[in-house]
C-alpha cells in the first residue's frame, strides 16, 4: 500500500482534493496540463450566486497547495500510463519543458518584457496578446514564468544554418531591429549578404504561404542589416586567444570566414590565407556589384576580422603540408571553385569565347573586360545570368543567354531571369550547343540544335534529345561560357587520406566536414561544387565545431532532432475564423526601374521602407511560438532560462489516482449560425468574464471589439452548445453564470440594457431563485425564447436576432451578445481516459454509478469535478474532497508513510537586545534598477537594533537563505528583517530559513519594496528609493519590538459524531469507519436509511433502494460504527478536536466525545399541503404516487386516468420561493413512468421552470417524446384546481404559448417543496451553527467550503446543506468525511499564534468582544473575564479594535509594534540612530 | 479581435504630469492582507504607476484597525489616511470591513471637530484583482489630499503635540 495519490487536474476539484489527501497524510502529486494551477475557476472575474470576487477566494487555495509540503505540483504534465492495482499503481507522466527553473524563477516578469512574439492569451480567451514566456495569470503558482514552444518554426528548419528567422521577423514587427541583428549574427555572420542573395529555402517553407504568401524573410534580413549599417558602427571587442592551438583557414569566402569566426569566439588563434587581393570570395568577385554592393561585404567580413582574425591576401597556399609544417593543429580548406569550365565544343578555344569568371571577377577586381557588342552567355544558371546583366552594364549592345533547359527548368531564380529581361536580356532556353562558329580566327557565333528533352544520369552526365534539322546560328562576337565552375585541389596533391568525388570536388564527412587526412577539414564550394552562401556558412559552423572537437580530442555531439511546428491549413483557418488572422498579402521589395538599372551597377534592389518591414514582419504565423531569439535568456538575471530542456517522462507510485481534468466551454465556432469569429461583437461567456475581470486584457472595461465602444445593448444567449441535437445535457451553469455576467455589466455601465435570453432558468441551487430575483431587480432583463441564429448589421456591426415573446415574434438588436456556451469534456479527454483505464459516457465524460459519483470503472481510480459531467463551483469541490475520501479510505492504513515531518534545531533563546539583520532584495534588476539598495542597507545599518544589513542579488535563492541562516548564527541576531517582495508570496519562505536557524518564525518582518514600491514608482527612482528607506524604517521598527509565539498542541480525538443516518449520515459514518475512525451514528427514527427508505422512480434504471440497503447493511455490520437509532442530540460542548456531546434515547442519555461532527439532518417534504392531500383520494404527493408506480401501494384509477403533476408547490406566502432541485427530475420519471404504464393516459406536468439540469436533461427529452406535456406557469399567475365529485379540472397559463390551457385531471399529483428536516433548527441552537431563512444551515463559504462550517470541527452534508438528488448527497457526506478525516488524522492540533489575547485586569465585562465575534471565539469565565479560545480566534482583531477598556491585544500585531511602524513609516519617531 | 503587438509592460510605467507635479503630501494606506494588500501588489505586477507618497501598512482585517493607528499616523505627519478592505459583503473575515466603514465614519467626524478635516480619511473596498483599481485609490486620494493642502498639523508653526 502505498500512501500517495496522483491527482490530475489543477482546477478547483483537483486542488480540494490534493488539499484533503496531503491533509490527511497522503502524498499528492498534482498533475497539471498547463503552467500553472487555478483551471477554470481563476479565469473567472466573480462566483455566483454571492459575487464574491473569483480570484480572492482562490488565491489563498492556490497558496495553500504551492507551500504545501506534502504537495507535489507537477506542470505541464499529463498522465500517459497507470499500471498496477489499487493502493499501487506505476503512473506514467510525461512533462513537457518549462524552459524556465521555477526553483530560480522569481516571477518578475523580465524575459516576457523582452520577448518579442505574441499569441492570443488563451487565459484571456484569446481577447488579448500574451508573450511566448509567460505567466498564466498575475497570481499564477507555481509562481513562476514559462515559455511556450511548439517545436521549431519551418523556416528555422529548412534553412542550412538553422537560422532563427521567426525570432528576428519577431523582433523586426516590435522595430527592434538592433535586437533583431543579434539573432541573425548568432546564426549567421553575414546578414546583409544573406538578405541579398541567398535562395532563401526558408521562404518556401513558411507556413504563411499557404494563405496569401510566405514572409518576404530575406528583404526583412536585409533591412535589419541595411538599417544597422547606416548608422554609426560600433567597435568591435577583440577576443583574447584562450587556446594555444593555432588554425589555418585557407580561402576567405563565407565557408571559411564563418569557420574562422567561430573559431576565434572558441578560443582559437586563427589565420586566414587568401590568394586574391581582397577577401571575400564569390562574394566579392563572383556576384556582381548590382546584386551585391562590395561595401556590405566589405563591412560584414570587417566584424569577422575584428573580433582578432588574422588574415593575409595575396597569399596563395602551394600546399596545406606547408600549414601543418609550420605548425597550424589544424587546417580548413575553403577555397571555393573558381575554375570556369568550357565545354568541349569545336570552337571553344576560339578568340572571343570566354569563360564566366573573365567577366565576373576581372570586373570586380578592376581589371578589364574584353567584351565585344553582341554578347552570347551559354548557362541558365544565376552565374549565367550575373554574367549577361553584368555585360549589359558594361555596355555591351545586346546580351543573349541560351541554355539547354526548357524555360520552366532554368536553374536561375525566376525573378532573376526576369528582371533580366526586363533590362534587355534575350534569353534561349532548350538550346543544344553544337559548335562555335568562327571567321579569322574570332568566334562570330554559335551554332546551335533546338533541345526536344534533356536529362541527368546517374553520373551526372547530361543526355539531349535534340529536334532533327533544327541547326540555327545565334550571332555573337563574345561567347561566355556560364556552365559551371569546379574547384582546384593542387594544394592537397599527394596528401595521403583524401580523395574526391565523381565531379571533382573533395571528399568529405558531410556531418565534420573531415578529409580523410587527420587535421584537415574542407567545406564550402571545394567540397560542393558552386552552391549557395548559406551552404558555405552552414559548412563553416560544421567545420569549427568539429575542429574544436578535435583539438579537444572530444567526441562531437550530435544536434538533437527537434519537431518542426508547422501551421497546418486547418489551424489557418480555424485563426481566421476566430478573427486572430486576417489576409494580408505578401509585400514585395522595389526594384529600380529597367532603364535606370542597366546603365549602371548601383544596386537593383531598393528593400524595405522601415514601415513596410514592421507591416511585412507582423505578417508571421510565430508557427514556433518560441522563436529562440534568446532576448530572453539576456535578460533574465538569475540565469533561469533553459531553451536546451528537454521532455521527460517519469514514474510515480501512487496507492490511488483522481481525475479531475475539468471541463472545456463549448467551442462556439462550431455554432455557425452565432457567427463566433466572423461578427466581432459576438463573444463567448468566458470572454465576457475576462473583459469584466480588472486584471483582463481591458482591466475591466467592457469594449465591443470591432470598435472599442461601450455597448449600450448586451444580449446573453442561453443553451448554445448545451441541450441541442448533439448535446443533449444541460450544461447546469450557464443560466447562472449569464446571470451574474449580465448583472456585473449592469454594474460596469449602468446605462447598459442587459437581456438574457433563456429557455428555463435552471437556478435550482442554494441561493439561486434569489440571486435571479437580486439580477431582475437591478434591471437585468429575462426573456424567455431561443435565438436560432444571428446577422451582423456590415455598418454598425450590431447583431440582430428574431425572439419569440408570449407567442409573438418581433427582432432584437444588441451591440454586443455573449453566448452562454455550455460545458464539454476537457481537450484530451479520451487520452487520458484511455491511460488511467476509465470508461467515459456517451458525451466523453467519466462515467460513474448512479450512487457513487466519484467512482470509475477502474478501482483505485476516482473521477471529481467537471470531468464527469457539468457541474458550479461548489459541487466540484464537494467532489474534489468525496474523490479524497474515497482515496482515503482505501490508503488509510499507508498514511503518514510517505511523508516526512520536518525536523527543526530547538529554539534559541532570545536575548533583551533586539539583535536585527536586514537584507535587502535587488531581485536581479527588479528592485536594484530603481531603488538605491546599497544606499538602503548603509541607512539600514545606521537604524537603531540592526546589527548587519547586507543586499543580494535574490533574496529568496537558496544561496541567500543559506546566507541569512549564516548571518543568525554569526551576528547572533534575534530579528530577521528582509525588504523585497510581497509577504504574500515570500513570507513563508523567509519564515522556514528563520526556523531552520533557530530563531522563532514570528521574529520576522517584511518591507515590500517592489511591488509596492519598484514596480509603481519606477519612472521616479529618488521617491522610490526615498520610500523604501521609509518602508525599511518602518519594518525595523516593528521588529525590534516583535515577540515569538508558540502554537500549543491540543489533542484530538480520533472519533467522529455523525447526525442523521439518511444516505448522507450513513456513507459519511461509513467512510470515516473505512478511514479507521470509530464512529457514533445518531438517527432520530427507529431505523436507518431516511427519506430513501420510500421507492423512487429512476430513469436511469439504477436501484437506489437497493444501493441504501447495501449501505444501511455495511454501516451496521462495520465494528468502528455505533448505531444509535431512536437517539437525538440535546447538547454539546467543547472545541475542535474534542467535543462533547450528549444524545438522548429510549434508555436514557448518554455523553459520547468526539473530535469532529457531521450534519447530516436531511430533509422533510412540506406539510400540510393544500390541495386536498391527505383528504380527497384522487389528490396525492409526488411519493405516495412513487409508491404506486414502483408497486408498493395499490394503484388507483384507471388504465386511462389522466394525471396532472403540480410542481414547485411551497408555502410561497410565507417564505421566498426556492428550487427543491429534485422535484423535475423526479417529476418527469414518474410521468415518463406513468405513460409508458398507460400509453392511453394524458399525463401533464405544471412548473414554474423545469430544472432538469446536467444529464437529468435526458429525462426531460424522453418524457416529452413520451408525450408527457409540460407547462410552466408564472409565479403570480399560479395553475387553479377546481375539484368537483365529477372531476378536477386545472386552468394554467402557460408562459411559452401566452395561452390559458385547462386539463382536466382524474388524479392530481404534487410534488411539494423540501425543507429541512425537524430537529435541525435545535441543532443549529445547540451547535450554534447559522442557518438560512429557510432554514438549512450556512456552510463556511458558499463556493469554496461547502462542507465546512465557520466553525472548526463541524461538518455539513447531505439536505442539510440544501435539497439535492440522492448522488449529490452522497458527494456531499463523503467530502464531509474527507474534511473531518484531515481534522481526525492528527495527533493534536497547533492552536494559537495570531490570536486576540486578554489582559485580565482591563477587562470590564463589557461583552462587546462576545458579541463582535464572528467565530465564537470568546466566552466569559467565571469571574467574567474574557476568554479567548486559541481553536476557534481567526486573528483578524476585530475585537481588540472595538475594546473599549483596550483589555484586548492581537498578538504580532499588538497596538506597540503597529504604533512603532507607524512612527518609522511617516519619520516621526524615527528610531535612534546609531552614531 | 485582432492579436497587435503591444509595448511592454515596462514602458507603462510613466508618471503623469499630474503626478509629478504633487505637492509632496504623505498619505497612509491600511490595507487588508487578503484583499487591498493584494491588490496593491497587483498594481505592481501589472506596473501601474501611482504617487510614491502612498505607503502601506498591513493589517490582517481592517476590522481590526485601532482608530489609534489612523489618529497616530495624522499626529506623525500623514496628510492623509485611507483605509482599504474587500469589497462588502466578502470581506475574508465575514464582517471586518463593515466595522471598519462604520469606525472611519465615526473618525470622520472627530476629524472634522479636530479641525484637522474629515475629507482626509476615507475607506475604500478593493477586490484581490483590482490591481487597477488600487493604483485609481493611490492617485484620487494624493489628488484629494493635494488639493486640500498639508494637514493642518503639519503647516508651518502648527504645535504637534508630542
Amino acid at each position: 500500500m502505498i500512501g500517495a495519490a496522483m491527482v490530475v487536474g489543477g482546477g478547483i476539484a483537483g486542488i480540494q482534493a490534493a488539499l484533503d489527501l496531503a491533509d490527511a497524510g497522503i502524498k499528492v502529486y498534482l498533475v497539471e496540463r498547463g503552467p500553472a494551477i487555478g483551471g477554470r475557476m481563476a479565469t473567472l472575474d466573480k462566483t455566483f450566486p454571492t459575487n464574491d470576487c473569483a480570484m480572492c477566494i482562490i488565491s489563498p487555495k492556490l497558496g495553500a497547495v504551492g507551500r504545501h509540503p506534502n504537495i507535489e505540483i507537477l506542470t505541464l504534465a499529463e498522465l500517459e500510463r497507470l499500471e498496477g492495482a489499487p493502493g499501487d499503481f506505476r503512473a506514467t507522466v510525461r512533462r513537457r519543458p518549462r524552459f524556465v527553473d521555477p526553483a530560480l524563477c522569481t516571477a518578475c516578469g523580465d524575459c516576457a518584457a523582452v520577448c518579442p512574439v505574441r499569441v492570443p492569451s488563451e487565459f484571456d480567451g484569446g481577447l488579448g496578446p500574451r508573450a511566448a514566456a509567460y505567466r498564466l495569470y498575475a497570481q499564477a503558482v507555481p509562481a513562476a514564468y514559462a515559455i511556450e514552444k511548439r517545436g521549431r518554426s519551418p523556416c528555422r528548419d529548412a534553412c542550412p544554418i538553422h537560422q532563427r528567422a521567426q525570432g528576428y521577423v519577431a523582433l523586426v514587427a516590435q522595430g527592434r531591429y538592433l535586437e533583431a541583428l543579434r539573432v541573425i549574427r548568432m546564426d549567421n555572420p553575414f546578414p546583409g549578404i544573406c538578405g541579398r542573395v541567398c535562395n532563401h529555402r526558408c521562404e518556401d517553407a513558411c507556413s504563411r504561404g499557404q494563405l496569401d504568401g510566405a514572409v518576404n524573410i530575406a528583404a526583412l534580413k536585409r533591412f535589419v542589416a541595411d538599417w544597422a549599417y547606416a548608422r554609426p558602427r560600433q567597435p568591435v571587442a577583440r577576443l583574447v586567444p584562450t587556446r594555444s592551438e593555432r588554425v589555418a583557414v585557407v580561402g576567405s569566402g563565407p565557408a571559411g570566414l564563418t569557420a574562422a569566426r567561430d573559431l576565434v569566439e572558441l578560443g582559437y588563434p586563427v589565420t586566414v590565407f587568401e590568394a586574391l587581393p581582397v577577401p571575400g570570395g564569390m562574394m566579392r568577385v563572383g556576384i556582381p556589384e548590382h546584386r551585391l554592393p562590395a561595401p556590405i561585404v566589405e563591412r560584414e567580413i570587417a566584424d569577422i576580422l575584428d573580433l582578432g582574425v588574422e588574415l593575409r591576401c595575396n597569399t596563395r597556399v602551394a600546399h596545406v603540408r606547408d600549414l601543418f609544417a609550420s605548425g597550424y593543429a589544424a587546417v580548413f580548406l575553403a577555397t571555393g571553385a573558381h575554375r570556369a569550365r568550357r565545354l568541349p565544343i569545336p570552337g571553344a578555344d576560339l578568340a572571343g569565347v570566354l569563360v564566366s569568371t573573365d567577366v565576373l571577377q576581372n570586373h570586380r577586381l578592376g581589371k578589364p573586360v574584353p567584351l565585344g557588342q553582341r554578347v552570347l552567355v551559354l548557362g541558365g544558371g544565376n552565374v549565367g545570368f550575373d554574367v549577361a546583366r553584368t555585360c549589359l552594364r558594361l555596355g555591351a549592345r545586346e546580351v543573349h543567354v541560351a541554355c539547354p533547359e526548357a524555360r520552366e527548368a532554368m536553374p536561375a531564380h525566376p525573378w532573376e531571369i526576369a528582371a533580366a529581361e526586363e533590362e534587355g536580356v534575350q534569353v534561349h532556353p532548350s538550346t543544344a550547343f553544337v559548335q562555335v562558329v568562327e571567321r579569322d580566327g574570332r568566334a562570330t557565333g554559335l551554332l546551335c540544335r533546338r533541345v526536344r528533352s534533356m536529362r541527368f544520369d546517374e553520373a551526372r552526365r547530361l543526355h539531349l534529345e535534340v529536334v532533327e534539322g533544327s541547326e540555327h546560328v545565334l550571332e555573337a562576337d563574345t561567347i561566355v561560357f556560364a556552365i559551371g565552375l569546379a574547384p582546384e585541389l593542387d594544394l592537397v596533391q599527394g596528401l595521403e587520406g583524401i580523395s574526391t568525388t565523381p565531379w571533382g570536388s573533395l571528399q568529405v564527412d558531410p556531418l565534420t566536414q573531415a578529409t580523410g587526412h587527420p587535421g584537415l577539414f574542407a567545406g564550402g564550394d571545394v567540397t560542393t561544387g558552386t552552391a549557395f552562401v548559406v551552404d558555405a556558412i552552414a559548412a563553416g559552423h560544421r567545420a569549427a565545431r568539429a575542429i574544436d572537437a578535435y583539438l579537444r580530442r572530444i567526441a562531437l555531439q550530435p544536434e538533437p532532432a527537434v519537431p518542426v511546428a508547422k501551421v497546418t491549413p486547418e489551424e489557418i483557418a480555424a485563426r481566421l475564423a476566430r478573427g486572430h488572422l486576417r489576409r494580408q498579402p505578401r509585400l514585395a521589395v522595389h526594384l529600380l526601374p529597367a532603364e535606370v538599372r542597366r546603365a549602371s551597377f548601383v544596386e537593383v534592389d531598393r528593400g524595405f521602407t522601415e514601415e513596410e518591414a514592421r507591416r511585412e514582419a507582423s505578417r508571421c504565423l510565430a508557427c514556433g511560438v518560441c522563436a529562440e531569439c534568446l532576448e530572453c535568456v539576456l535578460a533574465c538575471k538569475r540565469e533561469a532560462i533553459n531553451h536546451a530542456e528537454r521532455e521527460r517522462v517519469e514514474t510515480y507510485r501512487v496507492g490511488a489516482v483522481i481525475l479531475a481534468a475539468g471541463v472545456e466551454p463549448f467551442d462556439a465556432v462550431q455554432a455557425e449560425a452565432y457567427g463566433v469569429g466572423r461578427f466581432p461583437n459576438v463573444l463567448v461567456g468566458p470572454q465576457f468574464e475576462r473583459l469584466l475581470s480588472a486584471s483582463g486584457p481591458t482591466q475591466g472595461h467592457i469594449r465591443r471589439p470591432s470598435d472599442g465602444a461601450a455597448p449600450r445593448r448586451i444580449a446573453f444567449l442561453q443553451c448554445v452548445g448545451s441541450r441541442d441535437q448533439r448535446t443533449r445535457y444541460c450544461s447546469a451553469v450557464c443560466c447562472m453564470y449569464a446571470t451574474k455576467e449580465a448583472m456585473l455589466a449592469r454594474e460596469h455601465l449602468p446605462q447598459a440594457q442587459a437581456t438574457v435570453y433563456y429557455a428555463d432558468m435552471r437556478a435550482f441551487g442554494k441561493g439561486f431563485d434569489a440571486y435571479v430575483e437580486r439580477a431582475k431587480q437591478q434591471g437585468v432583463r429575462y426573456v424567455r425564447t431561443r435565438v436560432a441564429a444571428l446577422r451582423e448589421d456590415p455598418r454598425t456591426r450590431n447583431l440582430r436576432f428574431r425572439v419569440e415573446e408570449d407567442g409573438r415574434v418581433c427582432e432584437e438588436e444588441a451591440d454586443l451578445v455573449v453566448l452562454s456556451v455550455g460545458l464539454t469534456p476537457p481537450r484530451g479527454a479520451a487520452e487520458l481516459a484511455r491511460a488511467a483505464g476509465v470508461d467515459l459516457d456517451e458525451y466523453g465524460f467519466v462515467a460513474t454509478p448512479s450512487f457513487d459519483p466519484v467512482r470509475t470503472s477502474r478501482p483505485g481510480v476516482f473521477v471529481a469535478g467537471g470531468f464527469h459531467g457539468p457541474k458550479d463551483i461548489p459541487d466540484s469541490v464537494v467532489e474534489g474532497s468525496a474523490a479524497a475520501a474515497a482515496a482515503l479510505a482505501l490508503l488509510a492504513p499507508a498514511r503518514g508513510t510517505q511523508i516526512t515531518p520536518k525536523v527543526y534545531p530547538p529554539e534559541m533563546a532570545l536575548e533583551a537586545e533586539p539583535r536585527i539583520g536586514v537584507f535587502i532584495c535587488h531581485c536581479g534588476s527588479n528592485i536594484a534598477g530603481v531603488v538605491d539598495v546599497q544606499g538602503l542597507a548603509a541607512y539600514a545599518r545606521t537604524l537603531a537594533g540592526v546589527a548587519v544589513a547586507e543586499t543580494s542579488l535574490y533574496t529568496c535563492s537558496a544561496d541567500a537563505l543559506e546566507r541569512i541562516k549564516h548571518a543568525i548564527a554569526a551576528h547572533h541576531l534575534n530579528r530577521v528583517v528582509v525588504a523585497s517582495c510581497t509577504p504574500r508570496t515570500h513570507e513563508p519562505i523567509f519564515r522556514e530559513a528563520l526556523r531552520e536557524a533557530g530563531l522563532n518564525p514570528y521574529l520576522f518582518e517584511m518591507a515590500n519594496i517592489r511591488d509596492q514600491c519598484s514596480w509603481v514608482h519606477g519612472a521616479d527612482p529618488a521617491a522610490a528609493t526615498e520610500k523604501a528607506r521609509a518602508l525599511i524604517g518602518a519594518a525595523v521598527a516593528r521588529a525590534a519590538r516583535l515577540a515569538p509565539l508558540h502554537k500549543v498542541p491540543v489533542p484530538v480525538r480520533h472519533e467522529a459524531l455523525v447526525i442523521g443516518g439518511g444516505i448522507a449520515g450513513a456513507t459519511a459514518a461509513l467512510n470515516l469507519a473505512d478511514q479507521g475512525f470509530p464512529v457514533t451514528l445518531v438517527e432520530r427514527e427507529p431505523a436507518l436509511g431516511g427519506r430513501l427508505r420510500a421507492p423512487l422512480v429512476t430513469w436511469d434504471g439504477s436501484d437506489p433502494g437497493a444501493v441504501l440497503r447495501a449501505l444501511v447493511d455495511r454501516v451496521t455490520a462495520h465494528p468502528l460504527i455505533t448505531v444509535l437509532t431512536g437517539h437525538r442530540v440535546v447538547a454539546s460542548r467543547g472545541t475542535v478536536g474534542n467535543f462533547e456531546t450528549t444524545v438522548a434515547g429510549p434508555a436514557g442519555e448518554r455523553v459520547v466525545g468526539h473530535g469532529a461532527t457531521i450534519l447530516a439532518t436531511g430533509l422533510r417534504e412540506w406539510r400540510p399541503v393544500p390541495y386536498g392531500v391527505d383528504e380527497d383520494p384522487r389528490v396525492l404527493t409526488l411519493a405516495e404516487f412513487e409508491r404506486e408506480l414502483a408497486g408498493a401501494a395499490p394503484p388507483r384509477g384507471g388504465a386511462a386516468a389522466s394525471v396532472v403533476m403540480l410542481l414547485c408547490a411551497g408555502p410561497w406566502d410565507r417564505i421566498p420561493f426556492y428550487c427543491s432541485r429534485t422535484c423535475c427530475a423526479q417529476s418527469l420519471a414518474a410521468a415518463l413512468a406513468y405513460r409508458r404504464a398507460h400509453p392511453q393516459a394524458p399525463v401533464a406536468v405544471l412548473a414554474r421552470e423545469i430544472r432538469t439540469y446536467g444529464f437529468a436533461e435526458e429525462v426531460y427529452l424522453e418524457a416529452r417524446r413520451a408525450g408527457v406535456q409540460v407547462f410552466r406557469y408564472a409565479p403570480d399567475d399560479p395553475p387553479r384546481i377546481s375539484r368537483t365529485p365529477q372531476g378536477i379540472t386545472v386552468t394554467v397559463r402557460d408562459q411559452t404559448l401566452g395561452e390559458e390551457v385547462a386539463l382536466r385531471a382524474d388524479r392530481l399529483v404534487i410534488s411539494p417543496a423540501l425543507m429541512p428536516a425537524e430537529g435541525a433548527s435545535e441543532l443549529s441552537t445547540i451547535f450554534k451553527i447559522p442557518a438560512t431563512a429557510e432554514g438549512f444551515f450556512l456552510e463556511a463559504h458558499v463556493k469554496l467550503r461547502p462542507a465546512d462550517f465557520a466553525s472548526e470541527g463541524l461538518f455539513l452534508c447531505g439536505g442539510a446543506h440544501y435539497p439535492k438528488p440522492a448522488g449529490e448527497a452522497v458527494a456531499g457526506a463523503l467530502a464531509a468525511a474527507a474534511r473531518a478525516g484531515t481534522l481526525l488524522w492528527r495527533d493534536s492540533l497547533e492552536v494559537g499564534g495570531v490570536v486576540a489575547t486578554v489582559d485580565r485586569d482591563r477587562c470590564t465585562s463589557c461583552l462587546t468582544c462576545l458579541r463582535l465575534c464572528a467565530y465564537d471565539a470568546i466566552a466569559f469565565d467565571g469571574d467574567g473575564i474574557a476568554v479567548v479560545d486559541p481553536a476557534r480566534c481567526q486573528g483578524c482583531g476585530l475585537c481588540v479594535a472595538a475594546c473599549p477598556g483596550s483589555a484586548l491585544s492581537l498578538a504580532h500585531y499588538t497596538r506597540e509594534q503597529m504604533l512603532a511602524k507607524i512612527d518609522a513609516l511617516l519619520g516621526a519617531r524615527e528610531a535612534v540612530h546609531v552614531s | 479581435m485582432s492579436v497587435e503587438p503591444e509595448p511592454t509592460a515596462r514602458t507603462a510605467a510613466v508618471p503623469s504630469t499630474a503626478e509629478a507635479s504633487a505637492p509632496q503630501v504623505q498619505i497612509v494606506a491600511f490595507c487588508c492582507f487578503y484583499c487591498a494588500y493584494a491588490a496593491a501588489d497587483l498594481a505592481g505586477v501589472m506596473r501601474l504607476s501611482y504617487p510614491p507618497n502612498v505607503r502601506v501598512v498591513l493589517l490582517p482585517c481592517t476590522g481590526g484597525i485601532d482608530p489609534l493607528y489612523i489618529l497616530r499616523a495624522f499626529e506623525d505627519g500623514a496628510d492623509g489616511v485611507f483605509v482599504a478592505g474587500c469589497l462588502e459583503g466578502q470581506c475574508h473575515y465575514q464582517v471586518g470591513n463593515l466595522h471598519a466603514k462604520s469606525r472611519v465614519r465615526r473618525l470622520k467626524a472627530l476629524l472634522d471637530e479636530a479641525g484637522i478635516g474629515g475629507e482626509r480619511l476615507e475607506m475604500f473596498n478593493l477586490s484581490s484583482a483590482q490591481g487597477p483599481r488600487f493604483a485609481e485609490v493611490a492617485r484620487e486620494m494624493t489628488a484629494r489630499i493635494s488639493a486640500l493642502g498639508p494637514s493642518p498639523l503639519n503647516r508651518a508653526g502648527a504645535e504637534v503635540a508630542p
